[in-house]
């Protein structure tokens, strides 16, 4: 027995040597060789095509359905009639589009650069090795690990009826009945200060990973050069994770312009839809109006826009890789 | 290669085909019909109406039907309230849906436009003869009747009608009111005890706009005329939005309320901020505890304009077309109507009754603010149609908790626009989104 798998042994590492695998008969590539390659190929998009139907039928297939019905005048019961481009021609029109399209902005705005300013301080605070360290990590990463229904919940419970704590708060520091969620200014505030709250610990971990493989070499040379803190960030910190931000800030414009949940669930687009990003809007126009031509049209706007963003940030990343 | 003598062993080859294999039966399986019509059964799909007992005790009447000889059994299906619209129109549309359902107050009327619904014409005709027919309340019947016939049958009742913490009333020293002037001497003498007397939820997961159309059609007024076309801009509805323009600059009103959900609202008549306001039956039976015994149900106020009404939305239950046999499904409907007592009288919070059998037992009436609801408040309702009519239409959809609503009652309560241009704002948008 010994005898045989030391001659099979020998055999693989001979086979081995020429460049073949244990089945191969190691002979030159030609019309055989090319045979096998097509086998080979065949082999491997038969054991790819359970996935590639998946696939299609998960992902394609709604999406093609989706595009078609933005196509129409239907419902959520009947496709309707063919419109064409009728429905883009309506949404682009309706000032509830370009309410929420701006709303969308301040929020991505707000959201990309509030919750990366803050995560990077922190990640920054928290790169010396510091006792109980650990511990600020895991309760600053709170906000991103709680559910998304939990938090809202409760924020709400913070601000929403003049007897919450937060209004209570102003009110005592004699700034008056303060309606966090009845104002729209307040209300848009609010959301936006909410939307930072769950998403800087996500930054925080994008930009501890990035400040983590930048060479500490780099810093020792830039002090005995006399760098200030100030310039060392500027031109050492900031130039080393540019990478990593400007995948952190794709991300973050891709959450927070498809982020459902956080508007939804605080307001609900209101007060008088001064909340509504283009998600919730529609989100509204299909399932609450039952238009879905308009709704789904809103929806294929909004992923041109992330697409044209996308790659416009992911340019920047390759300039930053060429530099 | 051990594999090599093993007869259990699969081959390469032998597994891509049997993966691709089982790939095109899945996809199969999954576009095979297997419908209301396909199954020999009739499905019936409800929704979650009540409390926690709702459903395992439905679900125990359903399947305790026996079906006549040749005539097929039922299943039951809970369907939840989670985007159920979708729920019913992908089923419906692939021909898996339900042969029997109940679901939105206007899915029904929605679905017949598709010619998705089997008319209950022929089985109300039935029901003439055994006595359910006229065992509906009053006017209940009509809200379902389009020209083409019945679409569906009521089932519960739910509806916006006034209620008022007594404890907190007796604190400010008032009786509870009668008409809209007793309203606002109620709310001013609450407003100087630290409470308000017109609380609601008016945000976007509230239910103030049905408080506002409520409040319009108490004084005469509502969304639709005869012809089923908006006509918003009434002088009774603008009467009606002053009255509530005035309460609010009083101060009667929570200023948060126009961003209040159903929860931050039931949190406030828990906190004793909210007195009075108008709200759903089983508003006592949510907040529960010791504010429950503390609920009680005023009368309907005379407006204005010397009138009463209010809101009401006739939940139903509706037939399909795919069924395996229509006879089948009214055997189940009416094996149904004639045994859902239990569900009102084990208590299971669901919403109001439509049958006066019902109405009528010891265990309802022992709820005296459910009992004043149907006896009182029910023969003043109004649905969505009014004051055009009773019998509810496809395009009341675009009323029923709509954004177009909430935006609506918001910038009233908000005072951002005067009454006028806020319904003339809402006729604009009704107008264009009619089909």
């Amino acid at each position: 027995m010994s005898r045989v798998s030391s001659e099979t042994l020998r055999r693989s590492l001979d086979r081995a040597r020429k460049g073949v695998g244990s089945s191969g008969a190691g002979r030159s590539p030609g019309k055989s060789g090319s045979r096998r390659r097509g086998k080979v190929a065949w082999t491997l998009v038969l054991f790819a095509l359970p996935s590639v139907v998946l696939l299609v039928l998960l992902n394609a297939y709604p999406v093609i359905y989706a595009a078609l019905q933005s196509l129409r005048n239907g419902d959520l019961i009947d496709p309707g009639a063919f419109v064409g481009l009728a429905n883009y021609a309506t949404v682009l029109q309706s000032p509830d589009f370009w309410r929420a399209a701006g709303f969308t902005l301040i929020f991505t705005v707000v959201g990309v650069f509030g919750s990366w300013a803050i995560g990077l301080a922190l990640a920054l605070l928290l790169r010396p090795r510091t006792p109980g360290g650990g511990i600020f990590k895991v309760l600053l990463l709170l906000p991103w690990v709680v559910p998304i229904v939990v938090s809202a919940m409760s924020w709400n419970w913070l601000v929403a009826t003049p007897q919450s704590p937060l209004p209570m708060l102003t009110k005592a520091l004699g700034l008056g009945d303060t309606l966090f969620l009845a104002d729209p200014t307040l209300a848009q505030i609010t959301v936006c200060v909410f939307k930072v709250w769950i998403s800087f610990p996500f930054m925080m971990m994008m930009m501890s990973s990035a400040l983590a493989s930048v060479d500490v070499n780099v810093y020792e040379a830039s002090r005995v050069d006399g760098a200030s803190a100030w310039q060392t960030f500027r031109h050492i910190t900031l130039p080393m994770i540019a990478r990593s931000t400007f995948i952190s800030w794709i991300l973050m414009t891709i959450f927070c312009v498809n982020d459902f949940p956080t508007v939804f669930l605080l307001t609900g687009g209101g007060p008088l839809q001064s909340t509504q990003t283009l998600v919730v809007l529609a989100y509204s126009t299909v399932f609450q109006n039952f238009q879905t031509g308009p709704g789904v049209a809103i929806a294929f706007l909004m992923t041109l826009v992330l697409v044209v963003i996308s790659v416009f940030l992911y340019r920047r990343i390759r300039k930053v890789d060429v530099a | 290669m051990p594999g090599l003598d093993n007869p259990l062993t699969v081959s390469r080859r032998g597994l891509l085909a049997g993966a691709s294999g089982l790939t095109v039966l899945a996809a199969l399986a999954a576009c095979a019909p297997t419908g209301g019509g396909g199954s020999g059964t009739i499905k019936f799909w409800n929704m979650p109406w009540g409390n926690t007992q709702f459903t395992p005790l439905d679900k125990k009447i359903t399947l305790g039907y026996r079906p006549g000889k040749g005539l097929p059994p039922a299943s039951y299906q809970a369907v939840q309230w989670a985007n159920f619209t979708t729920t019913f129109a992908s089923a419906v549309a692939s021909n898996t849906g339900p042969a029997v359902s109940s679901g939105s107050g206007t899915q029904a009327f929605q679905f017949s436009q598709q010619n998705r619904i089997a008319y209950a014409d022929h089985l109300l005709d039935a029901w003439k003869s055994d006595g359910l027919y006229d065992d509906f309340l009053p006017g209940l019947l009509d809200t379902m009747k389009t020209p083409k016939g019945y679409v569906a049958v009521p089932y519960n009742l739910d509806m916006r009608a006034l209620w008022y913490r007594k404890s907190l009333l007796e604190k400010a020293g008032v009786q509870p009111p009668t008409d809209w002037q007793s309203h606002l001497d109620v709310c001013e003498a609450l407003k100087k005890a630290g409470m308000f007397g017109f609380g609601m939820a008016a945000g976007a997961q509230g239910n103030g706009f049905q408080v506002v159309v409520g409040l319009m059609i108490n004084n005469g007024g509502g969304l639709f005329d005869e012809d089923q076309k908006p006509n918003c801009v009434t002088p009774e509805n603008i009467q009606a939005l002053e009255y509530m323009v005035e309460m609010v600059r009083k101060g009667y009103m929570d200023p948060g309320s126009v961003s209040y959900s159903t929860t931050n609202a039931q949190t406030q008549w828990k906190n004793d901020k909210f007195a009075m306001g108008f709200e759903s039956p089983g508003l006592a039976q949510v907040l529960g505890g010791a504010v429950e015994d503390d609920m009680m149900i005023g009368d309907p106020l005379v407006s204005a304009n010397g009138k009463k009404g209010a809101l009401y939305f006739p939940n139903n239950i509706m037939m399909y077309k795919n069924t395996p046999t229509q006879k089948g499904s009214e055997a189940f409907m009416t094996y149904y109507f004639k045994n859902m007592k239990q569900l009102w009288t084990q208590k299971t919070g669901a919403g109001l009754p439509v049958l006066r059998s019902i109405a009528e037992t010891p265990e309802f009436r022992s709820d005296a603010n459910a009992a004043k609801m149907v006896d009182v408040w029910q023969p003043i309702c109004k649905t969505w149609a009014a004051p055009g009519g009773d019998a509810l239409f496809s395009n009341v959809a675009l009323v029923d908790s709509t954004p177009a609503m909430s935006t609506f009652a918001q910038s009233v309560l908000s005072l951002k626009v005067t009454p006028k241009d806020a319904l003339s704002t809402l006729q604009k948008t009704l107008i264009s989104g009619m089909k």
